[in-house]
Formats: structure tokens, sequence, C-alpha cells
């Protein structure tokens, strides 16, 4: 690191002074919860960045995917955690769902979209970040309201079902429920993006030296990204708990 | 035609019904009766596969029930399951109100709260009735009809035209099996079967 850099970052520092002298003078209560928020948020944000750090200087394909093996089963376990779901049997199906939609359409983004060599670690990682994190998102939502609907719901389900109608086809509308709280969020924010938000990825593409033509339509590309993700790995995920979620006999385990 | 013979049925270890025999025949109204926890509910959904029989067996239309043929039999009848007021979203398909945009952080990384999907509000006698009406009209080529206490939620005049339109399916020649806890739904029986 050089002195530019430790120089550059004091003086970034030094904007906390703002809102700490706020507080000094309105609400001191509130200074040590700052201070520790903050001293938190640093080593976060190193352990992330010495992560992609590592990825950069290895620089192998082999290794990028791997991390992104590992960043999926993180996630899936979030993804069970906020949903209040104790049955483990289904992280390997929320697993393999969010990697699988994550990897195939980023990689559709990688290799048809994007300029640059499609494993290439500066545009893999922060391509799949980006839809890892906004597929995890919209897992929450998604695996929570399937599961909750068909617990809510199982006197549909076994309604159906008793009327012969097969069991994927009897899911259908709990299917449904789990598609439109994806899919709602994404349509309200698409409402409202460039409009009454300025997304944080168009300024990262700005401040990364894009044009503004070029960020635009990287940011178009990526925001169609993410909703394809969020679905296909909700789709896949719901496929693969089935046989968690119900025994031979088609009843809720 | 329905057909248990010495049928034991076991839930876990409690095993609820032991040789157990009926015939439900076509064009009759086959009325099943016992107090609560008797296991009118548990023989339904014996016979419609949701649970094995373990000694006896059932069949429909002389052909034995199985977990793998259970399918193909539940094509051919029609259900009516005893929490029958939960089915509103079987009326009325729920659809969720759109969120505000600023609730969810979509592509600046927040991670939103979980969804909780509550249980839909109950149907009221009407729509019970409704819903049985439109069920049956469905599925009127289907030659075997199950009701679960259909008129369990029902006003005596309702349950009187619960049980009209299921004794006008056993006139069209079809298999009619209802379980019941009132002695009144029991004198439009054909048989009454007592657990």
């Amino acid at each position: 690191m050089d002195n530019g850099l430790i120089l550059h970052t004091i003086l970034g520092l030094l904007l906390l002074l703002i809102p700490a002298g706020a507080l000094y003078w309105l609400e001191r209560k509130k200074i040590p919860r700052l201070c520790f928020v903050f001293g938190r948020m640093v080593v976060q944000l190193l352990a992330l960045c010495l992560v992609v750090w590592g990825l950069f200087k290895v620089d192998k394909p082999w290794l990028s995917v791997a991390w992104l093996v590992v960043l999926a089963v993180g996630m899936s376990w979030l993804v069970l955690k906020r949903c209040g779901e104790k049955r483990m049997t289904l992280m390997p199906a929320v697993a393999v769902g969010l990697f699988a939609g994550v990897f195939v359409v980023g990689m559709w983004l990688l290799v048809l979209v994007l300029p640059g060599r499609a494993l290439d670690v500066r545009w893999f990682v922060p391509v799949m970040a980006l839809l890892t994190g906004h597929t995890t998102a919209m897992l929450i939502r998604g695996v929570s309201t399937y599961l909750t609907a068909l617990k809510a719901d199982e006197q549909q389900y076994e309604f159906l079902r008793g009327n012969g109608i097969l069991h994927l086809k009897a899911l259908q509308p709990f299917m449904r429920r789990a598609l439109l709280a994806v899919i709602q969020p994404t349509i309200a924010n698409m409402k409202v993006l460039a409009l009454m938000s300025m997304p944080l990825l168009l300024v990262g593409l700005l401040l990364g030296g894009l044009s503004p033509l070029r960020a635009f339509i990287l940011m178009l590309s990526m925001v169609c990204g993410c909703v394809a993700a969020s679905v296909l790995s909700l789709g896949i995920t719901i496929l693969l708990a089935d046989k968690s979620l119900f025994d031979k006999f088609g009843k809720q385990q | 035609m329905l057909e248990f013979k010495d049928a034991t049925i076991k839930v876990g270890e409690w095993e609820l019904q032991m040789r157990l025999s009926f015939i439900a025949r076509d064009g009759e109204v086959t009325c099943v009766t016992g107090p609560e926890g008797s296991g009118k509910t548990t023989l339904i959904r014996t016979l419609m596969g949701f649970l094995p029989v373990k000694e006896g067996f059932v069949s429909v239309d002389g052909e034995l029930l199985t977990i793998y043929s259970s399918h193909a039999f539940r094509q051919i009848m029609v259900y009516l399951p005893q929490q029958i007021q939960l089915l509103a979203h079987q009326l009325r398909m729920p659809e969720p109100e759109e969120p505000e945009a600023e609730e969810y952080g979509v592509w600046n990384d927040l991670m939103p709260a979980a969804n909780v999907e509550s249980t839909p509000e109950p149907l009221n006698a009407e729509e019970i009735l409704m819903l049985a009406e439109q069920t049956l009209q469905e599925a009127a080529d289907k030659p075997i009809v199950i009701a679960d206490e259909p008129t369990a939620f029902l006003s005596p005049e309702l349950t009187m035209r619960m049980m009209d339109l299921l004794c006008r399916q056993a006139k069209a020649g079809k298999t009619v099996l209802v379980t019941t806890r009132k002695p009144q739904v029991a004198d439009y029986a054909d048989q009454v079967i007592r657990l």
C-alpha cells in the first residue's frame, strides 16, 4: 500500500467527523453505537476485499467456480435462516437451485452479452456476486412464500390431489404465489428505477470509468440477468425440494 | 363400487380400524358414521391412497388400491374434504398486493424479510355449497363421489340441499360415500356403516 492510498483513506474517513459532530451535539448516546457498527463494517468489507483480492491474484477459473459454490452454500443457509426454516434437509435444494440459476444466467451474460473473457475473474466475480445477492434476496421471499402457503393452504393441495390432479399440477397455485412474491418487488423497483432511485450498480459502473451509454447497456443486461436468475433458481429449488417436503403418499413432511 | 375387505388401517403406531369390511355400491349413498376420533377421515384418506392399508385390502371396481395405483383411482373420484370451508382459494385466487418499491432494495443488496402466508378466510355456508356444486359439476363424468363430513359447517336447510345434491349423484349411478356425525344425514343413506 503506498502512502498516497493511506492518505486518501484517512481523508475519506475524516468525513465521518460531520455525522459524529452532529451526534455529539444532539444525541451523544449514539456515538458508541456508530463507532461499533462502523468498525464492524470495516472488518466485513476488508474480509470481503481480501477474498476478492485472493481470487484476482490467483485468477484461475476453477477457483472462481469453487468460490461461487461456497457462496451458494453460505447463501442457502442464510435463505433458510431468514425463512425461519429448521429443516436443513432443504439446504441442498436451495444451494443447488441458487448455484444453478446464477451460474447458467451468469455464463449467458459473460459469454454472450458482456465484453471480455467469460471466466476472466474481473468479470466473473462481480457478475456472479451481483446475481447471487439479488437471487438470494428473492429466494428468501419466494421460498418463504412457497413453504408458508403450503402449510397455510394444505387443504387446497389435498383437495386437488384428492380430485385426481397430478402432484406437480396440484402445486401450481403455490408456485404461482412464490413466483408473484419474487416478481412483484421486481416490478415495483423497475417502475422507479432511475426515476426515484439511482441504482448503486450504475453508480459503480460510472465510477469504474464506463461511459454512460455503456453503463446503461450493462445495467440493463444485469437487471434482466437478476430477474432471470431469481426465477430460474426459485423453479429449480422448488423442484429439488419436493422430495424433502412430501412423503411417498404425497403428505407434507 | 368400493370395497373394504378385512382392512386394517394404521397411523404410526396407532391401529385405527381393525378388519373393516363393507361394500359401497354404484347408485347408492353409503354413509359412514361414528363419534369424533373414530377414524372416519382416516378411512377416507386411506381410500384416497394418502394412507396405507396395513392388512386386508381396499379395491375400486375390483382393482386393488395401492400407493402406486391410487392416483389412477383418484382420477375417477370427486373428493369433498372435511375442511372444505378452508378452500377459499379454490373460489378466489389470492392476489398479493404490489409492494412499495423502496420496501425492497432489489439492486441495493438489502435482504428482505421472509413472507408469511396466512390461512385464508373460511368460506361461509353458502360458499361451501357453491364450491361443492361447482366441484361436482366439473367432474360430472367421474363415477365415485367421496365426501368427508360435507355438512359439518352447514345449517339444517343447507344440509338438506347438500344431501339432495349427493343423492342426485347416486341416482345418476355413481358410488357415493359420505362420512358424518349427524343422524339426519344418515337418514339419506341406502347403507350405514357404524365405526
